[in-house]
C-alpha cells in the first residue's frame, strides 16, 4: 500500500496550494530585492519557503513521512558536509559516501522491498513444506525512489569531485525536497541545479513558458492519459479478451503511461521554471525510437542516465569486452526494473529490455532489423515496446502470461468477451486514441514548443488548460501510474 | 513569427487569473453568506491524514466552480463524446447501462475471495439454515443485470446472443442448487419471455435509461416466483381477490439522475412506462402490505420500482400477492439485497414470528458489489425472542 | 528583456493576504455559530443532546447516487438538554450523511436539518434526537455497529456543529 501526497491535478493544488506558492515566493523574492539582499541571500530565503511549501506538499496525507525524509536529508547533509572538508583523505571520503549510500539504499530496500522479501520467503519455506514467517506489513512512502536517489546523486557528485558541496542545509533539503519533482520526478542530478540552488533568475519569458509547459502536461494528463487508463483497466481487468482487443487494450496503456509520465515530467519542468529552476528534459518522442537502445535514449532520460552514471559505468560499462558488456546491460536493467517496485512483473520487465540491448549490442548494424527502413525499424520497435509495456501492467507474472497469450489469441471465451467492446470501443476512447497517436507522432515536443512563446500559441493555450480543468471537474478517474515507483 | 513580449504577459496573468480566481470566488461568495471560508478550515483541525483528506474532500465538493462547470462538461461529454461518465455507459437504441453491472459481466473475479464477506453462499446457507430452524422456507431470487438479457443492446459484438450468464453468477446458481437451496432462475423465465417477445409482443423487460426491470419485466418474475411457491406446496393460493388498473408512470431513469446533469436530463424525454396497479377487487384501494402475512419477501430497489415510487402499488411485491393471492409482508433496503436487507430483518425479529415463507431477492451484480459484502446475520437465536 | 515577473504576481499575493484577513476578521462566524441559540433544536425531537463524534468507521459515509440511506454513527454524550438518553455512549443515525444537514431533507424524509456541513471525527454536535431510528426511518440503514446490536439506535432530526 502507498500513501498519496498531494496531487498536481487536482482542485487543491491548482487553485489553491499552486497560487499561495507561487504568490509567497514571487512576493518573497520582490521583497528581499527591496532591501537590497544580495542574489543568493534572496536565493536562501526562498529556498526556505520552497522547503517549507514542499513539505507541506509531500505530507498531506501523511505527515509522518515527512520525518523519514527529513532523516535521509540530514544524514546525506552531513556526510556531504564530511566529504567536502578540504584536505580530507580519499579513504575517508569513501567510507562516508559508502555509509550515507547505505543509508539511502537501506532504507529505500527496508519501505519498498522488505515485504516483497518476506513473501517471497514465505513462497520458498511452503514450497519446503516449512511454516510461514510472520510478514510485517509496511506502507510504501510515496516517493521515496525518487528522493533517495536525489541524495545519492549528490553524495556521490560531491565524492567524485564532480559537484561542490552544498552550502547550507536549507540549499540541500530544498533540493532532495523541491515539491515539482518530488513524487515522481524527473531524477534531478545534484550536479545540474547545484548552481541553481545558489542563484537564480526569475523573468517572464521563463515564467511563461513554465506556464506553458505546465498547460501541456496538464492536459496530456488528464486529456489523454485518463481517457487511455480507462480502456487499459477495462482491458487489463477483463475475464476474456480477444487479440485485436487485447492489443487494443495494450496500445492505450501504452499511451496512458507515456502521457500520464510525460505529461507529469512536463508539469514538474513547467513549476520548476515558474520558480526560477531549470530542469532537464526527460522525454524526447521515444516512441520513434529506431531501436531499443534508441528507446532508453528517449524514455525516462533523468533514470536511464543516472543508472548509466552511478550502475552501468562503475559495473565496467563497455570496457570488459562483449560478455561483460552484455551482462552489465542485463543487470542494470534488471535493477532498473526492480527500482519500478517490488514485483517479478517489474524485474521481468527489466530483464525484457535488457536482453534486448544485448542482443541489438550483439547484432550491431549488421541484422536486417537494423538494416531495414527507419519507418520498419521505428514500428518493430514500438511493438516490442508495446510488449514490455504487458509485463509492466500486468499485476502478476500469471497476469502478464494470460495478457501475452491473448493478444496471440488465446485469450479464452466467454460472454465477456462479447461485451467488452461497451468499455473499449466508445466514440471518446477512438477519439482520444486517435488524438494521443497523432501526438505521439508530431514532429515538436512540449518541452520545446514551450521555450518561446508566439500570439497563437499563447491564444491556444489557455483554451486547452481550460478545457482541462472542466474535464477535470467532471472526472474521478485520476491516478498517476508514476507515483507508485 | 516575431517575439511579443505581449504575448508572454498575457499567457502569465491568463493564467494566474484561471487559478486565482475559484479561491476568490468561493472565499467571497462564503463570506457574504456569513461564514468561514472553507479554506480555512485547515487551521481549525489537527494536521492528521483523514483531517487533511477530509479537508481536500470538502473543498472540492463545496466549490462553486466546481458546481457551475461540472455539468456543462458532463453535458458536453455525452452531446459529443457518448459519454455517459464514471456511472454509465451508453449503449444502443439509446439504452443506457450501470457500470458497476457492465463490469461485473466482463471483469475477471479476483482470484480467492476478495474479503471474508466477499463469498455469496456461506451468508445465503447461514440464513437458509436459521430459517430452517425455525420452519420457515426460504427462496432466493437472483434479478438478472439488464446487460445479461440485453447484451445486443449495450455492443453490437453481442448481437444474437440471446441472455449470457455470467460465470460468477452460473457459479452461484449451481452451488445453490448443490446445497438444496431453493431459488428462481430468472435467467431462464427472461430468455423465455425474450425469445417470445416478437410473437406475444410482450414490451422489453427492462427500461431502457433505468438499471431496473419494466412492468413487463415485474409481471414475468412475478408469475414464475408464484409458480414456484404454489408448487412447493406449504403455501397454497390464498383468498385475497386483487384486479388491475392501468396507470401511466413518467419515468427520467435513474441512471439519467445518476449523471447529475440537469442539461442531459433536460434533453432526453421521460420513459412513458404503463403499468398495472394492484388494488383490492371489493373496495378499489391500492395494494397494501400486511406484516403479519405467512410470507415475508425481503429485497432491493428491485421491489421498490413501481410499489414505492410511482405509481405505487404496482411493483413486484404487489404483483406477486396478486398472483399468491394474499398481501405480503417486505423489507425494501436500497441496494442493500446482499446483507442490509438481513440486517434491517434482524433488527426486527417480530416481522418472522408467523413466517412461513422468505422470498430473498438481490440483484446479480451483488454478487460481486454487494453493499457490506455477504456477511453472515445472525437472527435472534429462538421463536420466543421474537415476541 | 529581463521583465521580474515578480511585480506582475505581487499583486495577486497582496489581493489573497486581504482575503483571508477579512476572512479571519472576528465578524465571520464560525461554522456551528452558537448552537444552543438555535431555535430549531427545541423544536424538533423529543431529546437533545451536546456530544463528541467518536469515530466514523471505514465506508460509513460515502456519495451514493442512485439511493438514499442512512448510517449510524457513535457519540459520547457530554451533556444532556432535553429528555435522557441511555448510557453516556450512543448512537445516532443520519440521513444521508454525506449531504450538509440542511441539504439533506427531502421529500421521503422531510423534516431535518441543521448547520454541520460535513461529519467529521472529534467534532461536538447539539442533537436534537427522536427515540428510535427504526420507528422513524424505514428506508436502507448502513450500520457498521451491526455486531455491537447497539439498541436504540436515535435518530438525527436537528444537528448543529458546536466545535471541531
Amino acid at each position: 500500500m502507498a500513501w498519496l501526497s498531494m496531487v498536481f491535478t487536482t482542485y487543491l493544488f491548482v487553485f489553491y496550494f499552486l497560487p499561495l506558492v507561487l504568490a509567497s515566493y514571487h512576493a518573497v523574492d520582490h521583497l528581499s530585492r527591496r532591501v537590497g539582499a544580495s542574489s543568493s541571500g534572496t536565493c536562501l530565503a526562498l529556498n526556505a519557503l520552497l522547503v517549507v511549501a514542499s513539505y507541506l506538499f509531500y505530507g498531506w496525507w501523511n505527515p509522518w513521512f515527512i520525518l523519514l525524509m527529513l532523516g535521509v536529508t540530514v544524514v546525506n547533509y552531513v556526510c556531504g558536509r564530511i566529504i567536502g572538508q578540504p584536505g580530507i583523505s580519499r579513504r575517508l571520503s569513501f567510507w562516508v559516501a559508502t555509509f550515507a549510500v547505505v543509508v539511502s539504499l537501506g532504507t529505500l530496500g527496508f519501505f519498498k522491498y522488505f515485504m516483497f522479501l518476506e513473501i517471497n520467503l514465505n513462497q520458498a519455506l511452503a514450497w519446503l513444506g516449512a511454516g510461514p514467517v510472520h510478514v510485517l506489513e509496511i506502507t510504501l512512502p510515496i516517493g521515496i525512489s525518487f528522493y533517495t536517489f536525489h541524495a545519492l546523486s549528490y553524495t556521490l557528485d560531491v565524492h567524485h569531485g564532480t559537484a561542490p558541496p552544498v552550502r547550507s542545509f536549507l540549499d540541500f533539503a530544498c533540493y532532495i525536497a523541491l515539491f515539482p519533482q518530488l513524487v515522481a520526478g524527473p531524477i534531478i542530478r545534484y550536479n545540474t541545479v547545484a548552481d541553481q540552488l545558489v542563484s537564480r533568475t526569475h523573468t517572464l519569458e521563463k515564467f511563461s513558458s513554465g506556464v506553458t509547459l505546465f498547460i501541456l502536461g496538464f492536459a496530456k494528463k488528464i486529456l489523454l492519459a485518463n481517457a487511455m487508463g480507462r480502456v487499459a483497466d477495462a482491458a487489463f481487468g477483463a475475464q476474456s479478451l480477444s487479440a485485436p482487443d487485447a492489443w487494443f487494450g495494450a496500445l492505450a496503456y501504452t499511451l496512458q503511461i507515456y502521457f500520464d509520465f510525460s505529461g507529469y515530467s512536463d508539469m514538474a519542468v513547467g513549476l520548476g521554471r515558474m520558480i526560477g529552476f531549470e530542469f532537464l528534459k526527460n522525454f524526447d518522442s521515444p516512441y520513434k525510437a529506431e531501436n531499443i537502445t534508441d528507446f532508453w535514449r528517449r524514455w525516462h532520460i533523468s533514470l536511464s542516465t543516472f543508472l548509466r552514471d552511478y550502475l552501468y559505468i562503475p559495473l565496467g560499462g563497455n570496457r570488459g569486452g562483449a560478455v561483460r558488456t552484455y551482462f552489465n546491460l542485463i543487470v542494470v536493467m534488471l535493477l532498473g526494473g526492480l527500482w519500478h517496485g517490488a514485483n517479478w512483473t517489474f524485474v521481468a520487465w527489466g530483464a525484457y529490455h535488457g536482453v534486448l540491448l544485448a542482443w541489438e549490442r550483439f547484432q550491431g548494424k549488421r541484422s536486417a532489423y537494423q538494416r531495414s527502413p527507419r519507418p520498419v525499424r521505428v514500428a518493430a520497435t514500438f511493438v516490442l515496446v508495446v510488449i514490455s509495456w504487458v509485463l509492466f501492467r500486468a499485476a502478476t507474472l500469471h497476469e502478464a502470461v494470460t495478457y501475452l497469450g491473448a493478444m496471440l489469441g488465446q485469450g479464452g471465451s466467454g460472454s465477456g468477451m462479447l461485451l467488452i467492446p461497451a468499455l473499449l470501443y466508445t466514440r471518446g476512447t477512438l477519439v482520444f486514441m486517435a488524438v494521443a497517436l497523432l501526438i505521439v507522432a508530431w514532429p515538436t515536443q512540449a518541452h520545446d514548443w514551450s521555450r518561446e512563446i508566439t500570439w497563437p500559441k499563447a491564444v491556444v493555450v489557455h483554451p486547452l488548460f481550460c478545457l482541462s480543468l472542466m474535464v477535470m471537474f467532471s472526472q474521478s478517474f485520476n491516478p498517476f501510474l508514476y507515483f507508485q515507483f | 513569427m516575431p517575439i511579443d513580449r505581449r504575448a508572454y504577459v498575457y499567457l502569465a496573468a491568463g493564467f494566474l487569473a484561471v487559478i486565482i480566481a475559484p479561491g476568490v470566488i468561493q472565499t467571497v461568495a462564503e463570506l457574504r453568506r456569513g461564514e468561514t471560508p472553507g479554506a480555512l478550515e485547515l487551521f481549525l483541525r489537527p494536521p492528521t491524514a483523514r483531517n487533511l483528506h477530509a479537508y481536500e474532500h470538502g473543498l472540492e465538493a463545496s466549490s462553486l466552480v466546481i458546481q457551475r462547470l461540472r455539468p456543462r462538461m458532463q453535458y458536453a461529454e455525452w452531446r459529443f463524446l457518448d459519454d455517459a461518465g464514471e456511472k454509465a455507459v451508453v449503449g444502443r437504441e439509446g439504452w443506457l447501462f450501470y457500470r458497476p453491472s457492465v463490469r461485473y459481466e466482463v471483469e475477471r473475479p479476483a482470484i480467492g475471495p476478495e474479503s471474508d464477506s466477499s463469498d455469496p453462499l456461506p451468508a445465503i446457507r447461514s440464513f437458509r439454515d436459521q430459517l430452517q430452524a425455525r420452519g420457515i422456507r426460504l427462496l432466493v431470487v437472483p434479478v438478472p443485470n439488464k446487460e445479461s438479457i440485453y447484451p445486443e443492446l449495450l455492443t453490437r459484438r453481442a448481437q444474437g446472443l440471446g441472455v449470457v450468464v455470467n460465470e460468477q453468477t452460473q457459479h452461484l446458481l449451481d452451488e445453490l442448487d448443490r446445497n438444496g437451496i431453493e431459488h428462481v432462475d430468472l435467467f431462464q423465465v427472461f430468455r423465455r419471455v425474450k425469445q417470445d417477445q416478437g410473437r406475444t409482443g410482450t414490451g422489453r423487460l427492462y427500461l431502457a435509461r433505468d438499471t431496473h426491470w419494466s412492468p413487463a419485466g415485474v409481471h414475468a418474475a412475478a408469475a414464475s416466483i408464484a409458480r414456484q411457491v404454489l408448487a412447493g406446496g406449504v403455501l397454497s393460493r390464498g383468498d385475497h381477490a386483487y384486479s388491475e388498473r392501468s396507470v401511466v408512470a413518467q419515468r427520467a431513469g435513474d441512471l439519467v439522475e445518476m449523471l447529475r446533469s440537469a442539461s442531459i436530463k433536460g434533453s432526453l424525454l421521460p420513459e412513458s412506462v404503463v403499468c398495472s396497479r394492484v388494488v383490492q377487487s371489493d373496495s378499489g384501494a391500492p395494494y397494501e402490505d400486511r406484516p403479519d402475512s405467512e410470507i415475508l419477501i425481503l429485497g432491493d430497489s428491485f421491489l421498490r420500482i413501481y410499489e414505492h415510487d410511482v405509481p405505487g402499488a404496482a411493483g413486484l411485491i404487489a404483483h406477486l400477492a396478486r398472483e399468491l393471492g394474499r398481501p405480503l409482508a417486505s423489507i425494501v433496503n436500497d441496494g442493500g439485497g446482499s446483507t442490509l436487507v438481513r440486517q434491517d430483518l434482524a433488527r426486527r425479529p417480530a416481522l418472522l414470528s408467523n413466517k412461513k415463507l422468505v422470498i430473498w431477492e438481490f440483484a446479480e451484480r451483488e454478487i460481486r458489489f454487494g453493499t457490506e459484502g455477504w456477511r453472515i446475520v445472525r437472527l435472534a437465536r429462538s421463536a420466543s425472542e421474537f415476541n | 528583456m529581463t521583465f521580474r515577473v515578480s511585480r506582475t504576481i505581487l499583486g495577486g499575493s497582496l489581493l489573497a493576504v486581504v482575503l483571508i484577513s477579512a476572512a479571519c476578521s472576528p465578524s465571520a462566524s464560525m461554522g456551528g455559530g452558537t448552537p444552543s441559540s438555535d431555535p430549531e433544536l427545541a423544536r424538533h425531537g423529543t431529546i437533545e443532546v451536546t456530544a463528541k463524534l467518536v469515530e466514523i468507521p471505514e465506508g460509513a459515509i460515502f456519495e451514493r447516487e442512485l439511493y438514499n440511506y442512512a448510517t449510524v454513527l457513535k457519540y459520547q454524550v457530554i451533556e444532556v438538554h432535553r429528555g435522557s438518553v441511555r448510557g453516556q455512549t450512543i448512537y445516532v443515525g443520519h440521513y444521508n450523511p454525506f449531504k450538509p444537514r440542511a441539504d439533506a431533507a427531502d421529500q421521503l424524509v422531510p423534516n431535518i436539518g441543521g448547520d454541520l456541513k460535513t461529519f467529521r471525527e472529534d467534532q461536538v454536535e447539539r442533537m436534537s434526537l427522536d427515540g428510535s431510528m427504526l420507528d422513524e426511518f424505514s428506508g436502507a440503514i448502513l450500520n457498521k455497529y451491526f455486531e455491537e446490536d447497539p439498541d436504540p439506535i436515535y435518530w438525527a432530526v436537528w444537528t448543529d456543529l458546536v466545535s471541531g
